[in-house]
């Protein structure tokens, strides 16, 4: 059939052109099975033993194996590296039993010497460790006892432990290559024992992947025994807007941190799928400065949270996807209690509690004063996460119930301490996230880096404190948290908003899209590409 | 002097940066502090090592020095040299900015003459009109206007030379027209002036060719202030090149700056802000230079 359309004569030398050139620019006949992810920043430093991002682990995850595994699905840990491990009475020793048929990248041997190596590289201050020195609670010694045992020494109890050594960034390295590198140029040749090897990282650029043909020694959280990709390539999209794009014009497979709207939309072309990945830690969530007046009184603070319909929030500004949260962890943590949940909204209890702590509207202007003073409220929202638009709604809720309510917005994190040691604040938006439970401390314990909701209270802190402590019985540090979550919504202490959900649209050929405990890192060794 | 003058505007680009980075970004250490995962003491500790505890007149005078000496110090993040991690995205932006100018400069002066000689009509007011979208109308939307009309151009499995042009032909042209209107304004502002001028009357009355005329009596006099401005441009490309990284994830300088200030690696974005300063001074002494050599009546003044 003939095409009736035309074609500029322009055009047609333009393809004349390309397809001359066209054949020497390819250059493998046969191209290997590539997957192409998106990552949504291109980080400065992606050396997991020294540098801090979320976003390394989502390569680096597959090009190092564990001591051990934590199991998605169960929350318990498995064999990794190491194939069983014995923890003290006390609670201070770990004894790892070594596998025996490890190699790495490079072909040396994993043991426990190289064990003992990949700490000492992490806690070497002048490496300048920026997380993994400080996921190793008090640890005062590694023991070598033998070729394939090893043991942690820790100075004080830390449950966290094996939490930390199932994270890439504890994750095993060949020490020839840590020696050979050092600190600044190991990041562009890494070399672990996973199922993918590191093939090359062009800043800003890609960071290239290679099927790792020898792995023998996955754990039992990996389905396959090796991978069916043989090579994922990872470039970077820090702009919102262009990730979006970027999956439509079939330039990368997969990417995370997709707007709601755009993976509504994707989802509904039936070329891609969205998977909705839920992230342990805190939810967003805002503390209430129990310092400052008028949030110093606990019927305020109670009233405030019966004066706002949260699941009306989270759909309003997050869309389809995120659940409501219902207290201080978000529900895929380890210790969240199902049985407290948060009160409902109630609009006549709300009037009722802010009545009986004296604030009441005498002049009619639709804001409630005390002995002369209004009913004024500031919240501090940092510029991430949606966290504005949330605040702009908290707003027009606390408004509807008498309440004068300034809205100021921190942008970035420096910017929000300091309006924090400012003080002038009412509610403040902060969270962090983890598998481990263990991250309440930092905000709820009066000793916290960020309790910044000034509440003290012994009891708590007591029972953060046991709970961070309880290694060898899990079930009481599950009760601990329970008793932390009472204590935090019987205080009013803060007001959950919506369980962070990292939306993650992969197009429909790709298969097997599993992440880990923590939420952002895929099993690159399950996925497999349908033609 | 010119030299002293730009040496001069360098100096205080590269202060303003240290002390504003200092002053308004965030803690370099707060991304870490964020994590919960250190505790104070051991903040502080990385604090000293970084020597970010030391006082601000301090590290001031230490990097003033470096400077001279060429040495823009070390990441915060990787400890690489700041001046390797800068030369590793250089060729990625130099490239795209060279093209981008190119387009910009053959772009604008296409624009501007049609605008001026055909005044009036539909192709000198298209001209026109197109010249001044150009500069409405931001990068940023552009970009991605052009990213979505060219992805069955740019999806899986096309050759490598369509994704080479997607890697700089498209956002050089993309950069590139942005300034090509601004240029084309100024070309045809004073190409219009000079054509009116009596002296291109006279030249019509001895009978010099049309082309000949436009291209040497008109054009000549109106390009020095097309050239400052392409120099001017030369500048801005370099920072529209931030806005051209991003939307095409490409490598370069703009987004290590992006990403240096985000995370507070001072070091890096320092050094990105004054090498960008020598490059803007650079460039203006250029068009001082180059707008000398083109108006023998600047010379006399000057």
């Amino acid at each position: 059939m003939r095409s009736d359309r035309t074609y500029h004569p322009l055009l047609l030398l333009l393809a004349a052109l390309l397809a001359a050139l066209a054949p020497a620019c390819t250059g493998a006949p046969e191209e290997p099975v590539t997957l192409r992810y998106g990552l949504t920043l291109a980080p400065t430093g992606i050396d997991p033993h020294l540098n801090a991002s979320a976003e390394l682990g989502i390569p680096l995850s597959s090009v190092y194996d564990t001591l051990v595994f934590q199991d998605p699905q169960t929350g318990d840990f498995v064999p990794g590296l190491a194939e069983r491990w014995t923890i003290s009475a006390d609670g201070l020793a770990y004894t790892f039993d070594l596998r025996r048929d490890v190699t790495f990248h490079d072909g040396t041997r994993f043991d426990a010497a190289a064990v003992r190596a990949n700490i000492e590289y992490v806690l070497n201050p002048d490496h300048h460790s920026q997380k993994a020195a400080f996921m190793l609670g008090s640890l005062e010694a590694v023991e070598v006892l033998d070729e394939y045992t090893v043991r942690l020494v820790l100075a004080e109890p830390y449950a966290p432990l094996l939490d930390s050594l199932s994270q890439v960034y504890l994750g095993m390295a060949s020490p020839e290559a840590l020696e050979t590198w050092g600190p600044t140029e190991y990041q562009f040749h890494q070399v672990g024992s996973g199922p993918y090897r590191f093939v090359e990282y062009i800043p800003n650029d890609h960071l290239t992947l290679e099927r790792n043909p020898e792995y023998a020694w996955g754990p039992s959280i990996y389905e396959a025994d090796q991978a069916a990709i043989e090579r994922v390539v990872f470039t970077f999209y820090e702009d919102l807007a262009t990730r979006a794009i970027a999956l439509q014009s079939g330039e990368i497979d997969v990417i995370g941190e997709i707007q709601p709207r755009d993976a509504e939309r994707l989802e509904q072309s039936g070329d891609f799928v969205t998977y909705p990945v839920r992230i342990p830690g805190q939810p967003s969530q805002f503390l209430f400065n129990t310092l400052q007046a008028p949030t110093d009184d606990l019927r305020v603070r109670q009233a405030l949270t019966r004066a706002v319909d949260r699941a009306a929030i989270v759909e309003t500004v997050f869309g389809i996807f995120s659940p409501v949260a219902e207290g201080p962890l978000s529900a895929v943590t380890i210790g969240f209690d199902p049985g407290s949940p948060y009160p409902a909204m109630d609009l006549q209890e709300a009037a009722a509690l802010l009545t009986a702590a004296g604030w009441i509207d005498g002049d009619g202007d639709g804001v409630r004063e005390r002995e002369g003073q209004p009913f004024s409220l500031h919240i501090v929202a940092p510029n991430w996460g949606s966290n504005p638009e949330v605040a702009q709604l908290l707003q027009a809720a606390w408004e509807e119930v008498g309440a004068s309510v300034t809205v100021e917005v921190a942008a970035g994190f420096g910017a929000l301490k300091e309006l924090q040691a400012a003080g002038e604040y009412n509610l403040i938006g902060v969270n962090f996230f983890g598998a481990d439970p263990d991250l309440l401390r930092t905000t709820l314990s009066s000793d916290g880096l960020y309790s910044w909701s000034g509440y003290r209270d012994a009891h708590l802190d007591e029972t953060l404190l046991e709970a961070s402590r309880a290694s060898l019985d899990p079930d009481r540090r599950v009760a601990l948290y329970a008793e932390a979550a009472r204590i935090t919504r019987d205080r009013a202490l803060l007001l959950p908003i919506r369980d962070y959900v990292n939306l993650v649209v992969a197009s429909s050929r790709l298969q097997g899209l599993r992440f880990s405990t923590q939420g952002w890192f895929p099993q690159l060794i399950d996925l497999r590409l349908a033609p | 002097m010119r030299c002293l003058h730009g040496l001069l505007t360098a100096w205080a680009a590269v202060t303003v940066t240290f002390f504003g980075l200092r002053l308004g970004a965030g803690d370099p250490l707060a991304g870490l502090l964020a994590q919960g995962l250190a505790s104070p003491d051991q903040a502080e500790a990385l604090r000293h090592g970084l020597g970010l505890d030391r006082p601000l007149a301090d590290q001031y005078l230490s990097f003033l020095a470096g400077l001279f000496k060429g040495d823009l110090g070390h990441s915060l993040y990787t400890g690489l040299p700041v001046l390797r991690v800068i030369g590793d995205q250089l060729p990625s932006t130099a490239a795209l900015a060279t093209c981008g100018l190119a387009v910009a400069v053959v772009g604008g002066l296409m624009l501007g003459t049609l605008a001026a000689w055909r005044k009036g009509s539909l192709w000198g007011r298209s001209a026109a009109s197109a010249a001044a979208l150009a500069t409405a109308l931001p990068v940023s939307f552009t970009g991605i206007v052009a990213i979505l009309a060219f992805s069955n151009l740019l999806a899986a499995g096309a050759p490598a030379i369509l994704t080479a042009l997607r890697q700089l032909a498209l956002p050089a042209l993309v950069l590139g027209i942005a300034s090509a209107g601004a240029i084309g304004r100024v070309v045809e502002a004073g190409l219009s002036q000079s054509l009116a001028a009596p002296y291109i009357a006279a030249a019509r009355a001895r009978g010099i060719p049309a082309g000949s005329r436009l291209l040497w009596h008109a054009l000549r006099p109106a390009l020095p202030p097309a050239v400052s401005l392409i120099a001017l441009e030369a500048a801005y490309l370099l920072s529209g090149t931030v806005v051209t990284e991003t939307v095409f994830s490409r490598p370069g300088l703009g987004r290590l700056l992006v990403g240096a200030i985000l995370q507070g690696d001072y070091p890096v974005a320092q050094g990105v802000v004054a090498l960008a300063a020598l490059f803007y001074t650079f460039s203006h002494v250029l068009a001082d230079l180059l707008s000398l050599a083109l108006d023998p009546r600047l010379r006399r003044e000057g």
